[in-house]
């Protein structure tokens, strides 16, 4: 990739950055002044949003087939037929120009539906401009210059811009009238067999939905040069469809569906998450990675008991899958091991959870009459010490610098977990076992959280977030419940540090820094705070997006930074936002609008239905 | 009064550094009574409250529930039988009125971290018994049909009275009520009133803090006055109503009367009469003690 900063020191790059920053202010703003002035328009034409939805989706198919960068990049064709000319071969469209493609017919095609079209098409839109501004972006810096998207006297191509407009036009076609249509209820009460039927289909194509996001332009850059790009790009559609999906409504039936039959919906999830070696997902790298996630997974819902639930912020909490991690090496047999002596792993784990469990008690006492920002750098320092006494080898329990190498894989009836498995004819990669063993972990794992959200501790740690005075007048030892909190949640980083020392073979003290409780704190707010589903979502988040994006080298931390950042901005809430926190948070619209702005209708049990 | 009172506070006094906000204030809860406990703004009638349910420690003096000296620690004092609203709304705003109630029975229910854990049969037996009893009192107050609405999203007025259900889900023997109609219009009190009938019905005794002195003596049995800190009367509705004390803390005096004073002052002083020092100390309520509330 070329540099478009080389990095000379001091001055001149110090002014770049400030220039660069200026620029992005201004255009910022006058793009502001200039949708203001465009909504303040369309809001009093309601009868425009046909139009511009049809150009809009018409531009979008056109944009499609026209091509999108006028010469290969040194790196091979970007994209995927890119130079593919107007209608000289219409089905033979890829990748993100299919994507395209799609989203036009689909905002052609919802004009002429009794659906929420304005809702619909702003999604869209937001899409179509998604997947342009990747586009466009990637090949002008990669390639140089804005003739890679227009014209270089002999190729055009203006694909991009062509959809870039045609996003646009989708948003204002959003616009007309000024307001959003509700989002239409549907009924909830379905015979059985229809739930389960839907139920299974929705997590099949959600099965292969993460098959195709894990493997979008190959593995972790191997397989294509342009992965970073062109995952970006499918999340953008990606992400259109599903806001397209929950404007007319399917998204919350089915999770009002989930609901009802939640056990159903848990077995489903757990085979269908155990389908997943099965599909073109199903490679060494993507076990691997996938195992890591689920660590990191069941110890971020482990956080979320503290933080989510019971509202107390931990920053030192990879500490306690420390323990856990180096307990179970000290237990495995290896040769740099504590103890000479080897625990099946079941013994091991439990070991392991349960010295964990002690010290979260123990970090949880001092804490008590510590609250907020205090709590905070309470539970920040003893994370620092204990990485400082693992780095010092204190006890002789950690290896300090040396780490504990060489921890045996888990071996259960001969079958060694790091060993790829034959079932039949069927060769599983290796890795297989242990990402099995992670899912039925965060499985476990869950139902514990779901177990004790809906009990009567969970009540207590709930209220004691929301007003630790009032949970007092009403009976609750409040004390006993923060110390409960503390202790369950580090059981459960203590049971996935287990787990994580057999699978990665070395545990040293540097896999638990300081980062790695942000990166799960992050996880946990991102996913939204409180919601299971949504701290798994924002582990994996966490670990595969910054996999996705080795494309852009230097500035992968810079794009990942500016992710969290925007979804913080526009999705306070988290991304799966319990039910809770989503009253809480949803005081401003996904615009950022006030609540003062929004109309909210007075339906009981429909908190969606806000209108502007 | 020779029954033994359900709740008594004995000679309670509590100083914050230099300032005494209360001193030497008693008061006796007999079974089945409505207490009304009025005063102006920073008359310490927040304070007191805090003292009874154990948020303060007095400084001196105890409090007793049947004939026990009450802990200093809120969650034992609601064990032990005293449940209490706040004066400032103080719901779990984004549970529901349900799941807000179910907190109220937390004292009352039995199971620990195992049982929560596992949901067995003895869990899901108490976790229905607890819901039963909840929709009961949610039903009981008015609000049967806002048991799915989230706290937050409740008016003003339902909030109020899901802080009462939520009190009256810890079973307590004394329910203390700080200002529970502020801010409602005329119905709203009317039905609050009525409210706080049918809890006494159900053999809960009730301390009052208002500032509505029609509500307090169209409601209350007693009623006691607190002004600066100190019991000035208590008695019937009738005898505190034409206590001349209580209409001067109270009210202050009227204007021409303190003109009156006034001037007889100044005739005082011109004749030389020195025994007029004692004469003007009207206690005000408005302009002289605003935003004292605790």
């Amino acid at each position: 990739m070329k540099e478009w900063i080389e990095y000379p020191d001091g001055w001149i790059w110090l002014g770049q950055v400030l220039l660069a920053i200026a620029v992005v202010i201004g255009v910022v703003y006058v793009l502001r002044l200039g949708w203001r002035a465009a909504s303040a328009f369309l809001a009093t034409r309601p009868a425009l949003d046909r139009p511009l939805g049809l150009t809009g989706g018409v531009i979008a198919v056109v944009g499609a087939l026209l091509p999108w960068v006028t010469f290969r990049l040194n790196d091979g064709p970007y994209p995927d037929k890119a130079t593919l000319q107007f209608f000289d071969a219409p089905f033979a469209l890829s990748g993100f120009r299919l994507h395209t493609l799609v989203l036009g017919v689909l905002a052609i095609v919802v004009l002429f539906l009794p659906l929420p079209r304005r809702r619909v098409l702003r999604a869209l839109g937001l899409g179509a401009i998604g997947i342009a501004l990747v586009n466009i972006l990637f090949p002008v810096i990669d390639g140089g210059g804005l003739g890679a998207i227009t014209s270089d006297g002999e190729n055009f191509a203006f694909g991009g811009i062509a959809t870039l407009v045609a996003g646009l036009l989708l948003l204002f076609a959003a616009k007309t009238g000024g307001v959003l249509e509700p989002v239409p209820h549907w009924k909830s009460a379905v015979p059985r067999l229809v739930a389960y039927a839907v139920l299974v289909i929705s997590f099949v194509v959600l099965l292969l939905v993460v098959a195709m996001m894990l493997n979008a332009g190959g593995q972790g850059g191997v397989g294509n040069p342009y992965a970073g790009p062109i995952f970006l790009s499918l999340l953008a559609f990606l992400a259109g469809v599903l806001g397209a999906l929950q404007a007319i409504g399917l998204t919350t039936w089915i999770s009002a569906l989930s609901d009802q039959h939640k056990w159903f919906s848990v077995v489903v999830l757990l085979l269908v998450a155990l389908g997943l070696p099965f599909t073109e997902a199903g490679t060494d790298y993507w076990m691997t990675t996938a195992a890591n996630i689920g660590v990191y997974a069941a110890t971020a819902i482990g956080l979320n008991i503290v933080v989510g639930l019971a509202g107390l912020l931990d920053l030192g909490y990879v500490a306690f899958l420390g323990i856990g991690a180096f307990v179970a090496a000290n237990f495995s047999g290896a040769a740099a091991a504590a103890f000479d002596i080897e625990l099946p792993f079941v013994v091991a784990a439990i070991i392991a959870a349960v010295v964990a469990g002690i010290f979260g008690a123990v970090v949880g006492s001092p804490t008590l009459r510590v609250r907020g920002d205090y709590l905070a750098i309470v539970t920040l320092a003893f994370g620092e010490i204990f990485k400082k006494a693992a780095q010092n080898n204190i006890g002789d329990l950690t290896g300090g610098a040396n780490a504990i190498p060489n921890v045996p894989p888990i071996n259960w009836f001969g079958q060694s977990f790091d060993k790829p498995l034959t079932i039949g004819s069927v060769e599983l990669p290796s890795g297989v076992l242990y990402y099995v063993l992670i899912i039925v972990l965060v499985a476990l794992v869950m139902v514990v959280f779901a177990n004790l959200k809906n009990s009567r501790i969970g009540r207590a740690w709930i209220a004691i977030r929301e007003d630790e005075d009032a949970a007092r007048a009403m009976g609750i030892k409040t004390g006993q419940a923060k110390i409960l909190a503390f202790l369950i949640g580090a059981t459960l980083a203590g049971l996935a540090g287990a787990v994580f020392a057999h699978k990665t073979s070395t545990v040293a003290y540097d896999s638990f820094q300081f980062i790695e409780s942000v990166t799960l704190l992050a996880a946990v707010i991102l996913g939204g705070m409180g919601s299971i589903p949504g701290a798994v979502l924002g582990a994996a988040l966490l670990l595969v997006l910054p996999e996705k994006l080795r494309e852009f080298s230097d500035y992968r931390l810079m794009l990942f930074g500016l992710a969290l950042v925007l979804i913080m901005r526009f999705r306070p809430q988290g991304l799966v936002p319990d039910r809770h926190r989503r009253a809480e948070l949803a005081d401003e619209g996904a615009d950022g609008v006030p609540i003062e702005e929004l109309n909210v209708h007075d339906t009981p049990g429909d908190e969606k239905a806000v209108t502007r | 009064m020779s029954a033994p009172p359900v709740l008594a506070a004995n000679s309670v006094s509590m100083v914050f550094g230099g300032l005494t906000a209360l001193s030497n204030v008693s008061l006796r809860l007999q079974e089945g009574q409505i207490l009304g406990l009025i005063g102006p703004n920073g008359a310490g009638k927040t304070t007191f409250f805090n003292c009874l349910t154990g948020l303060y420690s007095p400084t001196t003096g105890n409090v007793q529930l049947r004939g026990k000296v009450l802990p200093t620690d809120p969650a034992a004092v609601t064990v032990a039988g005293v449940a209490r609203t706040f004066q400032n709304i103080r719901l779990f705003p984004s549970m529901t009125s349900l799941e807000n109630v179910l907190v109220g029975r937390h004292a009352r229910m039995k199971q620990g971290p195992l049982a929560s854990l596992f949901h067995g049969p003895a869990y899901q037996r108490g976790e229905r018994d607890a819901r039963d009893r909840a929709l009961e009192l949610l039903e009981f107050v008015g609000l049967g049909k806002a048991h799915d609405e989230l706290a937050r999203n409740l008016p003003y007025g339902d909030q109020r009275r899901l802080e009462i259900a939520r009190a009256l889900a810890t079973d307590p023997k004394v329910l203390l009520l700080d200002e529970p109609t502020a801010g409602m219009n005329p119905q709203e009190t009317e039905a609050t009133r009525q409210l706080i009938f049918a809890i006494r019905e159900t053999g809960v005794a009730v301390v009052v803090i208002e500032h509505d002195t029609k509500f307090i003596f169209s409601l209350c049995d007693h009623v006691s006055v607190l002004v600066q800190g100190q019991l000035l009367v208590e008695g019937t509705p009738e005898v505190v109503r034409a206590d001349p004390r209580v209409i001067e803390a109270y009210l202050g005096k009227p204007p021409d009367e303190v003109e009156a004073e006034v001037r007889q002052y100044a005739e005082e002083v011109a004749h030389g009469g020195p025994e007029a020092t004692q004469v003007i100390q009207p206690v005000r309520d408005q302009d002289g003690h605003e935003g004292g509330k605790r």
